[in-house]
């Protein structure tokens, strides 16, 4: 795949290096306004998180608490020190629980990307394959689930398809639970909160299963989206006229199906399809709120819907800044993947700017 | 072979849904067999698990099963008994309390209980350099319930007593709810400041496991002094934040008890064998205040006109489906000095419609009525409350405009008297009148920004009552003088109380032993189960 000439090398490592370079510096730009934002957005708010906390307030010791915690600082000190804060992370407590804001992340974070990541993982599999697999064998009725899907995933709310396969999975056949990221009469695994990875490293085969069986349902109902959204995606490219040339130019050579499918068009189109996936990963890292709440998961969503709902600053600061953060690598990120296939792509004599 | 193709990739899935399905089965207990866990959801997860630092129902609801008190609520009642203390006197002069405690008790970690031991409890809360009185936390309820308690004095090493600046009629009720509850000093002295997530007290289950947004872990307390023992091995209490999952968990057999649903949920459970259903009206008001820093609002004769325009028994029937009552005092007739008449406000159509007509200045601009989103045990649906409200007072004259809020900003916009009329509501934490009524109606509840008294009513008179009431002890004499100040209540009118919400309790109908507490709180203590038909 490198078959780089060495004239070229330095070059195209310097063009790739500025490329980074231009990267970082749109990250940093990207990051310094949504913390403004953010920023702007708590200050803003009219009520006060620390009286507010309580029912029957004492303004003096509510006047203690907030100078504790620096709130009477002027604006611009305590921005300086909210971003300062976050980037050494020393995020402070929840007002609410009074527990180490990083502490809580640590806890739901993994929850809510083990969660994402099968989400997506699943969703666009389930998309690809089902589209690549009608396209391949030319069974067209592959495409009515695919297409009834995709209708199903972008119309109809997840909240109420989550409800439909508790009903049914859970309640009328009581096969799966109905909520919940562990069972409570077992210890759950423990390690990197990822029950997942830690019951494999633990090799407990009793606590993968459990936590399988409470994953089944949710990322089914996460998967979804995803799986609407990369098959249309899919479905829009395959169905440009050079694809349907270029399948007939492979066929003509005599390659299989599977080949052309499988390999030569799923390369040609996996820019996008990629990038589709990126931006989805990245909605999900902060938390697919619906699902969440409807599968009682413990995961990042709920904790900063609560984090907004009980004005909780500095959840709602660091919280925020942090799926900033993540979004914007898992965007960027799949943006570079994106464009190195793309890349690949422009080397092929038919593209004619290359 | 692309024959076999063709039946290779469904007959592959077919198997491993197959084997997924099959295999997902296994597991199902027989609803006979007791349970291990007797497992309990809510709809949100507590906050801390620190008696003297949190006001939220999930938090109290979890340490009630891990604490106790000197004193405590007789089971199922608001009558007030010896717990942790074996017995208790009261000086003459009402300025002190002696606490003889309990022989052979000792909290979760091994402490014993002591004077001693049982003073920290109160000393971390009254004296800001006591080094378990944590700087973040608000303590809110020493300055209410205990600002009497002037000093705490160990006698002897199983005799506590508490001294008082003044009486205080309220302490006894204080003393047998949650901020009170005793906490060991041990705890403390091995968890530091993350004393609020590792509870230890000295009740029937003793903390296992907290994990956040998903359940809170219990054992069984093999020491536990009282009776009867308690009936699980574990006791597990489960966040699930949407309703219809909660309930879901509970028709599919996951958990065998849950409250939070709305009256509206409840008529497919009310049917079903397996479950049931306990309701009881709960320690709360919902109200609708006047906010007397609003000239229009001074006037007391639209009070009274909104007062007789309100149909309150067809906001019981329609907006909490008949669970609740109408209330008629601004507190519960359960409470000490309350009668349990139709109260003063009398519901009159006609007149109130002659008052508007003589006003016109009321109606010039529409009256605002400040409402919230989410539900409360008062005000299961605040919105529905709100537009019924509406309704009767158009139907006399007013306009009125609904503004709603979510809950937290509509608190803050109250507390502030940044309004003309709101409905809100209060659940008491303490079974005494002065809950409710000093909250309301005394003038040093009325700081804007912080007020509990939203009506910002303030009248000497009314202050007198109600702090000569509390240091008054006979039963007899504080009834007197609620009277008087209920009777200033119906004159000034600045709030009209509405209605007194259901605290609703779902069981398995094989959990027995149960006993919905006035206080609303949960005791799952004397909780057991009992195998059998639950048909017969």
């Amino acid at each position: 795949m490198d078959e780089e000439n060495p004239e070229l090398a330095p070059n195209l490592r310097r063009q790739r290096l500025l490329l980074l370079l231009a990267e970082l510096r749109r990250f940093a730009v990207i990051f310094l306004i949504a913390s403004f934002g953010i920023f702007l957005a708590l200050e803003a708010m009219p009520e006060d998180p620390v009286s507010l906390r309580v029912k029957n307030p004492d303004p003096a010791r509510i006047m203690e608490i907030r100078e504790s915690l620096g709130l009477n600082d002027p604006w611009l000190v305590r921005y300086v020190r909210g971003v300062g804060d976050f980037v050494t992370l020393d995020w402070g407590q929840s007002l609410i629980s009074g527990r180490p804001v990083r502490e809580e992340v640590a806890r739901f974070l993994p929850a809510t990307i083990e969660l994402s990541v099968l989400g997506v993982l699943f969703g666009t599999t389930l998309g690809i394959s089902m589209v690549l697999m009608a396209h391949a064998t030319g069974w067209r009725f592959l495409l009515q689930p695919v297409r009834g899907l995709a209708a199903l995933g972008l119309t109809v709310p997840i909240f109420w398809i989550g409800l439909l396969f508790i009903l049914f999975f859970s309640v009328s056949l009581g096969l799966l639970p109905v909520g919940g990221r562990f069972d409570f009469a077992h210890p759950s695994p423990t390690g990197t909160g990822f029950f997942l990875l830690d019951s494999i490293l633990a090799g407990n085969p009793e606590a993968f299963w459990i936590t399988v069986r409470h994953l089944a349902l949710p990322v089914l109902t996460l998967g979804l989206y995803p799986a609407a959204v990369v098959a249309g995606t899919l479905e829009a490219r395959l169905g440009e006229s050079y694809i349907q040339r270029l399948v007939t130019a492979l066929k003509a050579r005599g390659f299989s199906s599977l080949r052309i499918w499988g390999r030569h068009i799923l390369r040609l189109v996996s820019g996008p399809v990629v990038t589709v996936i990126g931006t989805q990963a990245g909605a999900l890292l902060g938390g697919a709120v619906l699902t969440e709440t409807v599968y009682s998961w413990p995961g990042m969503g709920r904790f900063l819907v609560d984090g907004v709902l009980n004005r909780d600053l500095f959840v709602i600061q660091h919280g925020l800044l942090l799926v900033v953060v993540m979004a914007l690598l898992a965007i960027t990120g799949f943006d570079y993947l994106a464009r190195q296939l793309d890349h690949q792509l422009s080397i092929k004599p038919e593209d004619s700017d290359a | 072979m692309r024959n076999l193709k063709r039946f290779l990739l469904p007959g592959i899935l077919g198997l491993v849904l197959g084997t997924f399905l099959t295999g997902c089965g296994k597991g199902g207990d027989t609803a006979n067999e007791a349970p291990s866990a007797f497992i309990f959801a809510r709809g949100a997860d507590a906050q801390k698990l620190d008696p003297a630092d949190v006001d939220d129902g999930e938090s109290v609801n979890t340490m009630a099963q891990m604490f106790e008190g000197l004193l405590g609520f007789v089971p199922g009642t608001l009558e007030v008994e010896p717990r942790l203390a074996e017995s208790y006197s009261i000086s003459p002069d009402g300025l002190s309390y002696t606490f003889r405690l309990r022989e052979g008790v000792r909290f979760h970690d091994g402490t014993p209980l002591t004077a001693e031991t049982a003073r920290f409890t109160f000393d971390r809360q009254m004296d800001p350099e006591h080094p378990a009185h944590f700087p973040d936390a608000s303590f809110q309820y020493w300055q209410n319930l205990y600002g009497d308690v002037e000093r705490v004095e160990v006698v002897d090493p199983m005799t506590l007593r508490l001294h008082l600046s003044r009486p205080n009629a309220g302490l006894l009720s204080a003393l047998a709810s949650f901020p009170a509850w005793l906490v060991s000093p041990g705890g403390f002295d091995q968890h530091g400041t993350q004393m609020p997530f590792n509870p230890v007290g000295t009740g029937p289950y003793r903390f296992v496991e907290w994990r956040p947004n998903e359940a809170i872990i219990m054992e069984r307390n093999p020491d536990y002094w009282g009776t009867p023992k308690p009936g699980f091995e574990r006791l597990v209490i489960r966040s699930i934040p949407l309703n219809t999952s909660r309930l879901s968990e509970l028709v599919a057999g996951h958990i065998h008890g849950l409250d939070g649903i709305q009256p509206s949920e409840l008529t497919d459970l009310l049917e079903d064998p397996r479950f049931a259903v306990q309701s009881a009206p709960g320690m709360n008001v919902g109200y609708l205040a006047f906010n007397l820093l609003n000239e229009r609002m001074q006037d007391p004769d639209l009070r009274r006109a909104v007062a007789m325009a309100i149909d309150r028994e067809n906001l019981v029937a329609l907006a909490l489906d008949s669970y609740g009552e109408v209330a008629n005092y601004p507190a519960p007739p359960s409470f000490l000095g309350i009668p349990e008449d139709g109260g003063p406000i009398r519901r009159d159509v006609e007149a109130a419609k002659s008052l508007v007509a003589a006003h016109p200045e009321w109606t010039a601009e529409p009256i605002t009525l400040g409402t919230f989103g989410q539900p409360r045990m008062y005000f299961p649906d605040p919105q529905r409350i709100a537009s019924l409200i509406r309704n009767d007072l158009e139907a006399v004259g007013f306009k009125v405009e609904i503004i709603n809020r979510e809950f937290k900003s509509h608190l803050h916009v109250t507390r502030r008297g940044d309004f003309e009329m709101a409905l809100l509501g209060w659940m008491a934490d303490t079974p005494d009148p002065d809950n409710f009524l000093s909250t309301f109606f005394h003038s040093k509840a009325a700081v804007p920004g912080s007020a509990t008294n939203i009506s910002f009513y303030r009248n000497p008179e009314m202050d007198q009552y109600l702090d000569a009431a509390l240091a008054v002890a006979e039963p007899a004499a504080r009834e007197q003088i609620y009277a008087r100040a209920l009777e200033l209540w119906a004159r000034d009118l600045p709030l009209i109380p509405l209605v007194q919400g259901k605290q609703i309790t779902v069981l398995d109908k094989h959990v027995q032993g149960y006993l919905l507490s006035p206080t609303g709180n949960h005791f799952f203590g004397p909780v057991y189960w009992e195998a059998g038909d639950p048909e017969e």
